[in-house]
């Protein structure tokens, strides 16, 4: 006869912080993918602000140049201030980019762990519940049976 | 401050590390030989390595929303 040394009210202890593990969990990947989501749309939308901003500025700057374009001669006006607010606006919207860019790479790699986990979640760690209750089950019937037969 | 969700789910593996520590001091058959090797050591792996890929994960997500803050 194998060997059975288990206390079942530590196993049953085991199968309940098992199941508080599995739902705990899946609140935390929820928050984990909500927070991905998050830092994804906000960045969307510093870009957007972005945009907005470089085209206002290019059209301030075009608006600069237009008189000396306009005139046949005369002075040129000073537009550097507009240039200038022109390409910080396209620098700030590049920069924006490249972390949309690198964001979408981690996210990418993350979610096939992340995927791994849910499974782990929503298939392996019921299976290894159950398992558990089989075996508190065996060891109950057993006890029951040594129980009898004393 | 809420805690960060990573944070939040090493905390879990540590309380249920320790749980199964605890039942080990009184299991110790062959179907708990069994059960760590086949349940609970995978398990624990993949859960640690979830939280790890998720805590890399928002610290890149944290350093994007600081970085991009003009």
């Amino acid at each position: 006869m194998a060997d059975i040394h288990a206390d079942i009210d530590a196993l049953r202890e085991l199968a309940d912080a098992l199941a508080r593990f599995r739902h705990a969990q899946r609140e935390v990947a929820e928050r984990g993918d909500h927070e991905i989501e998050a830092t994804r749309a906000s960045l969307e939308a510093k870009a957007g602000r972005w945009r907005s901003l470089l085209a206002r500025r290019q059209a301030d700057l075009a608006a600069c140049q237009q008189p000396a374009r306009d005139a046949a001669a005369g002075a040129t006006p000073d537009c550097s201030a507009e240039a200038r607010a022109v390409r910080e606006a396209q620098e700030r919207l590049d920069h924006i980019r490249r972390w949309q860019q690198r964001v979408d790479e981690e996210a990418g790699a993350f979610r096939s762990t992340a995927v791994r986990f849910r499974d782990l979640l929503d298939l392996d760690l019921p299976r290894t519940e159950n398992h558990l209750r089989a075996v508190i089950s065996g060891l109950e019937a057993s006890r029951r049976i040594r129980v009898a037969g004393s | 401050m809420p805690s960060r969700p990573d944070e939040d789910g090493d905390h879990l593996l540590r309380v249920i590390d320790s749980i199964w520590r605890k039942t080990q001091q009184s299991w110790r058959d062959d179907m708990a030989r069994h059960f760590e090797r086949a349940h609970w050591t995978p398990l624990l792996a993949e859960s640690r390595a979830y939280v790890g890929a998720l805590r890399e994960c928002l610290e890149m997500m944290s350093a994007a929303e600081r970085d991009t803050e003009f």
